[in-house]
This record gives C-alpha cells, sequence and structure tokens, in this order.
C-alpha cells in the first residue's frame, strides 16, 4: 500500500462518521424534496419539480422570512448592545463579576419550552404581571401576544433575555484577554473614555463582535421554541418565522414533501445570506487593509 | 521638559504582611532636565515598576513624585505630561499613520493648521513622511514603535519620555537604527529621557548617565565609563563588561590581599573603613588582566586553561593558584608558550567589602 493510501485509512473513519452526520440527512431531504411524500402516500416518488415550483408563489413562506429577518436581526442587535454596555460595566470590577457571571447565567440555563411558557404567562393579557405594571403605572392594558407588533415585541424581548448572557459572557472574556497597554497610551495621551472606546475598544474587540454576533445569528434564525409556545405564530400569521412554517407544513399537515423542500430553499439563502452578513460585518468592522 | 524628584519613593505591592515585602525599595532620586537616562538591571528587579510610579499607572507606597517642584503623586497618568512607550508597539489600529502622530493633539483640541504642522514635523525626524496615509496596522514593528515614540514627541508638553524596553520585539539590524534615531530626537529636542533596558549595550551606547538597579535596590548611578571603571557594587562588576568582572574571595593580609594562599599586592589595603566580618572580595576587569612572560615583584605565576577568540578580541581563561580568572586581550597579541604571569593594571585593581567598593589601588 503506498504511503498516500494508508493516510487515506486513517482519515476513513472520520470521513464515514461525517457523511453519515452531516451528508446523509442533508442528500436525504434533497431527495424527500423532488417526492410527494404526505400522510396519506408515504414514500419516496419522484415529482420533479413541483415541490419548487410550488414554493416559488407561496407568499406565506416568503413573507416569514422577512418576519425571521426582523425578529433576527433585531433581537441580536438589541442582544449585543445591552451584552458589551454590560460587559464594560463589570469588566473592571474583579468583585462583582463573578456574581454578574452566575446571575446572567441563569437565563441560559432554564429549558427554552419552560421558559416561554413562563413569559406567555407573564404577557397574558388579563392575569399577566406585565399588565399589572402597566395599569400600576395608569396605562390601560395592553394586548401583548395579541396584537401584531406587540406580539413581535413580545418575542424579541424574550429572546434578548435569554440570550444577552451570552452575548455578555463572549465580550467579557473578549475584554479580558484584551491587552492593558493600549489603554495606558490612550491614557497618556489624553484620551476620555468615549474616545478610548470607539478607538481603543471597540475596534480590538471588533474580530469577537463578529464572532458573537455570527453565532447568534445563526441560532436566532432557527426560532421555534418560543414562537411556538408565546403566539403560536399569532396573531394570523404575524409572528410566523420560516422555521416554525416549516415545522407546521411538515410535521402538522404532514406534506413530507413539500416541507424538504422548503428546508432546503430556507438552508441555501440562510447559507448565503449569512456569508453575506458575515463579509459585510468584517468589513465594516475590521480595518480595511489600505497599504 | 521637567526635573523629576523621587523623595523617599518605595513600592510594595504587597502590604498584607507587618514588614513590607519591597520591589522597590525607599530612595531619593533627582532625573536632571534634559538627561539622558537608562535605567538598567535584570528582569523582576523593580525597573518597570519604578518607570510605572513616574508614569502613574502605579501609585507608589511610599514618598512623592515630583515634577519640577509641583508633586504629582496624586495625579492620574493623563495629567501628568509622560509620554511612555511600551515594550510592544501601541498603535491605534483604525487610523492612518498621520492620524495616530496627531491623536494626542487631536485630544487636547490643537487647530488643524497646527496639527499637521507638528505632525509633519516629527514624522520627517522618524522617516515617516512617506507613509503617513498609510494604515498604521500594516506597518512593519520598527515603524510601529516609532509611531508610539511619535506620539510622544509631538506634544510639546511632555515632562519626559519613559520608553520600557522598546526595542525588544525589534529585529536586531534596525534596533540600531532605532537607537541611532533615539539619540537624534534626544539632540534635537533636549528631553529628559528614561530607558529601561536589561541589556548593557542599549544602556551604555544610548545614555549619558546609567542608573543600575538590583533586587528594587538603585546600587549605582554613573556614566557608562564610571560602571565600568569603578563598579561601586559587585553587583554592577558582574552585570556590566564582557566577560563580567573576576571576583576573587579573600582576606587582608600585609601589603596586599589573600586569596586562599594567593598573594596579590594591594597597596594601601587596611582594616580601616571594613567592618569586622565583611565578606573580602578581589575585582578586576578582564581588561585590566595583562598576560606576560617576564616574572616580576607582583606578577602571579599563571597557567592557561581556555582560549576564546571572539572577533578583534580573545578571551583567555587562567589558573591562578585554585582560581581561574578571565583576561581579555586584543588578538594580534602573543601569548606566552612556556612560562606565563598575569599582572593586574595598577589603579584598577578593586576591593569589595560585601558587595561595596572600599578600595582601588
Amino acid at each position: 500500500m503506498s504511503a498516500d493510501r494508508s493516510k487515506f485509512v486513517f482519515v476513513l473513519p472520520g470521513l464515514i462518521v461525517l457523511v453519515a452526520i452531516i451528508l446523509f440527512p442533508l442528500l436525504f431531504t434533497i431527495r424527500v424534496s423532488f417526492s410527494d411524500w404526505d400522510v396519506a402516500r408515504p414514500g419516496l416518488d419522484w415529482i420533479g419539480a413541483t415541490n419548487y415550483l410550488r414554493l416559488v408563489h407561496d407568499t406565506r413562506f416568503w413573507e416569514s422570512f422577512g418576519r425571521l429577518a426582523l425578529m433576527a436581526v433585531g433581537s441580536v442587535l438589541l442582544q449585543y448592545m445591552l451584552g458589551f454596555g454590560l460587559a464594560l460595566l463589570v469588566w473592571r470590577e474583579v468583585r462583582a463579576r463573578r456574581f454578574f457571571r452566575v446571575l446572567f447565567l441563569i437565563p441560559m440555563m432554564t429549558t427554552p419550552v419552560i421558559m416561554a411558557v413562563i413569559w406567555r404567562t407573564m404577557f397574558h393579557e388579563s392575569l399577566g404581571p406585565v399588565n399589572d405594571l402597566v395599569r400600576l403605572l395608569h396605562f390601560a392594558p395592553l394586548p401583548w401576544l395579541s396584537q401584531a407588533g406587540l406580539a413581535m415585541m413580545s418575542i424579541i424581548t424574550v429572546e434578548v433575555w435569554q440570550w444577552t448572557p451570552f452575548m455578555f459572557l463572549m465580550l467579557l472574556a473578549g475584554l479580558l484577554s484584551l491587552p492593558r497597554e493600549p489603554f495606558l497610551a490612550a491614557a497618556i495621551d489624553g484620551a476620555g473614555p468615549i474616545r478610548t472606546f470607539l478607538r481603543v475598544t471597540f475596534p480590538m474587540m471588533a474580530p469577537i463582535s463578529i464572532g458573537a454576533i455570527i453565532i447568534r445569528l445563526i441560532e436566532a434564525s432557527k426560532i421555534l421554541d418560543s414562537v411556538y409556545v408565546i403566539t403560536s405564530g399569532g396573531p394570523g400569521t404575524a409572528t410566523e418565522t420560516s422555521s416554525y412554517y416549516i415545522f407546521i407544513r411538515g410535521l402538522r399537515d404532514f406534506q413530507v414533501g413539500y416541507a424538504a423542500a422548503l428546508s432546503f430553499t430556507y438552508l441555501v439563502i440562510m447559507a448565503i445570506s449569512l456569508t453575506i452578513i458575515a463579509k459585510v460585518l468584517a468589513r465594516a468592522m475590521l480595518v480595511r487593509d489600505r497599504a | 521638559m521637567a526635573r523629576i524628584d523621587l523623595d523617599q519613593l518605595a513600592h510594595s505591592y504587597d502590604r498584607s504582611g507587618t514588614r513590607p515585602a519591597y520591589a522597590v525599595y525607599p530612595f531619593t532620586h533627582a532625573w536632571e532636565d534634559g538627561e539622558t537616562y537608562a535605567l538598567l538591571g535584570p528582569s523582576g528587579c523593580g525597573k518597570t515598576t519604578l518607570l510605572n510610579i513616574m508614569s502613574g499607572i502605579v501609585h507608589p507606597s511610599e514618598g512623592r513624585v515630583r515634577f519640577d517642584g509641583v508633586d504629582v503623586t496624586e495625579l492620574p497618568t493623563a495629567r501628568r505630561n509622560i509620554a511612555q512607550v511600551f515594550q510592544f508597539p501601541v498603535i491605534y489600529r483604525t487610523m492612518s499613520v498621520f492620524e495616530n502622530l496627531a491623536f494626542p493633539l487631536r485630544c487636547r483640541q490643537l487647530p488643524q493648521r497646527e496639527i499637521e504642522q507638528r505632525v509633519g514635523e516629527v514624522a520627517e525626524l522618524l522617516n515617516l513622511s512617506g507613509q503617513l496615509q498609510r494604515s498604521a496596522l500594516r506597518l512593519s514593528s520598527d515603524a510601529k514603535q516609532l509611531i508610539s515614540l511619535g506620539r510622544g514627541l509631538v506634544r510639546n508638553d511632555v515632562a519626559a519620555i519613559l520608553l520600557d524596553e522598546p526595542l525588544t520585539v525589534i529585529d536586531p539590524q534596525l534596533k540600531f537604527e532605532l537607537r541611532r534615531k533615539l539619540k537624534e530626537v534626544n539632540r534635537r529636542y533636549r528631553l529628559t529621557l528614561i530607558y529601561v533596558t536589561h541589556d548593557q549595550t542599549e544602556a551604555m551606547t544610548l545614555a549619558n548617565k546609567v542608573v543600575v538597579m538590583n533586587q528594587g535596590r538603585i546600587v549605582q548611578i554613573g556614566t557608562p565609563q564610571e560602571l565600568f571603571e569603578r563598579p561601586e557594587d559587585a553587583f554592577v562588576g558582574y552585570f556590566i563588561g564582557s566577560p563580567a568582572m573576576n571576583m576573587l574571595e579573600c582576606r587582608l593580609a600585609e601589603g596586599g590581599v589573600d586569596a586562599s594562599g594567593l598573594h596579590i599586592a594591594f597597596p594601601g589595603a587596611d582594616k580601616r573603613g571594613i567592618k569586622v566580618g565583611a565578606k573580602l572580595a578581589f575585582g578586576v576587569r578582564p581588561e585590566y588582566v595583562a598576560i606576560t612572560d617576564a616574572p616580576a615583584a607582583d606578577a602571579i605565576p599563571a597557567v592557561l586553561v581556555d582560549l576564546k577568540s571572539v572577533g578583534a578580541f580573545r578571551i583567555a581563561t587562567l589558573g591562578i593558584g585554585a582560581h581561574r580568572v578571565k583576561a581579555k586581550m586584543r588578538a594580534d597579541q602573543p601569548i606566552p608558550v612556556d612560562r606565563m604571569f598575569v599582572r593586574f593594571t595598577d589603579g584598577r585593581r578593586l576591593l569589595y567589602a560585601d558587595d561595596r567598593l572600599v578600595a582601588v589601588a
């Protein structure tokens, strides 16, 4: 056996696992998307691109993308700003840091579904504490979950509540890894806190910021459980996201073939748009090579 | 530029114990206006602590710091008007070379015209004129270090420029160039310059005065010449000069010293000024150990143990009595083959008691 071949043998177990875990489900989904598999006729028949032609005209699918974009970008931006702000606050305080770290970890440790149920109760129009508070401030109670705009806001609030700690931890770790000298140099040069943040802290935090934002965007685009529990996509389809719509088609209507086509289209669109977002972010936040 | 007074200054990082563990022991010293100093010592001797106390990054646990008589001990770094260059070049990553140099002036809200004029002048001096519009991030590390220095130079209010081992990350060839530039800058602006280093060559070539530190104490302050010829402390003898000074443990004897049976002439050595029970040592630099083939009254018989060539010099290791001494001589100087004696140059024989210089002969 030649050296090249023997190398291949060593790689083989890894490759097999990779194919089994990643490639097979993907390829299977693609195959299913060309079939008419549904609850009445399960099986892999071949209907060509019929499912794909159907989804092109499925406005509900495309609208869900718009809502997803709003929800994901909106909540991740809020998470980033809040997380960064909190990290900056506790960064220098060694004693408080430990306490906050534990405190902020709690939302991340809770089970998403349970947490969503609690939030649904809190937002409940007549029984929820949120409206109690509104009444206490002498305002009319608000239909948190049954009005389109408010329902969207409620879900974003829950998302921000649950995922800001992640941002906080990532950015705090980033801040703690920064060298000390640039800050000393800025102090010596006479820079105030705002200038120091804009010229020293933020540029040095750009790489980790991009990383954290991208990770959160990928996670946030898969949002399903909180939508399912809190609003079930309602009122109407006002909070229905792509993954939730695919879930309805695949697991509620059992149009498995069509849901597979939706899933695959979703995957392609997400891969392309996240790549573009990452590029844009990198270009905006990292220093351009002007040399 | 200003004179910097350190008055009864001391620092301890750990103040929990009853007796503080000093990183810098109490001392008083004045850095003269416009002078170039090197602060020389091994790693961990307290030189960076001392520097950071002057720049205000570290608050001293005892004593005061005065700039031109004004007490600045409690002032933060930003209000002390010092410039500091760190071991690793610090640049503002998002800014061009021009903006990097202009940054301290922008923070002080100077008019654009003045900023351009001053940055232009400093860039000229540092040979950065052609790269002003480039991104600072893409420059080589020596150019970045020049920018760090330049940010101190553009300000005309700096009391002193403190450099903390600024050439550590620079390529050896460029080190020479940067050192030359530092000297030029110093000549031009008459700056009070304090240069921290653990490299004796750097210290000796750059500074007019060298402050040698060891284990939190200043052991000697002097010109490079003085440090070489009259090390006040045995440590200075070891640390400065290559190879280090020969040190032979000894005790006083008639007309000289006795180093475990070996008599070395040392006119004028007596008990005066030497504490009873003090550890005595005879010191002589390898440069002042002469090898001859002629026996004389004060010549000591020797055998050649090892011979190394270092460029224009040779370093001979000689056995005298039970001791080894090193001699440094020109490469073309012949070495006697059969019989060999060493003589120590008059006026270069040093006697130390408890590591402090007590007599010269």
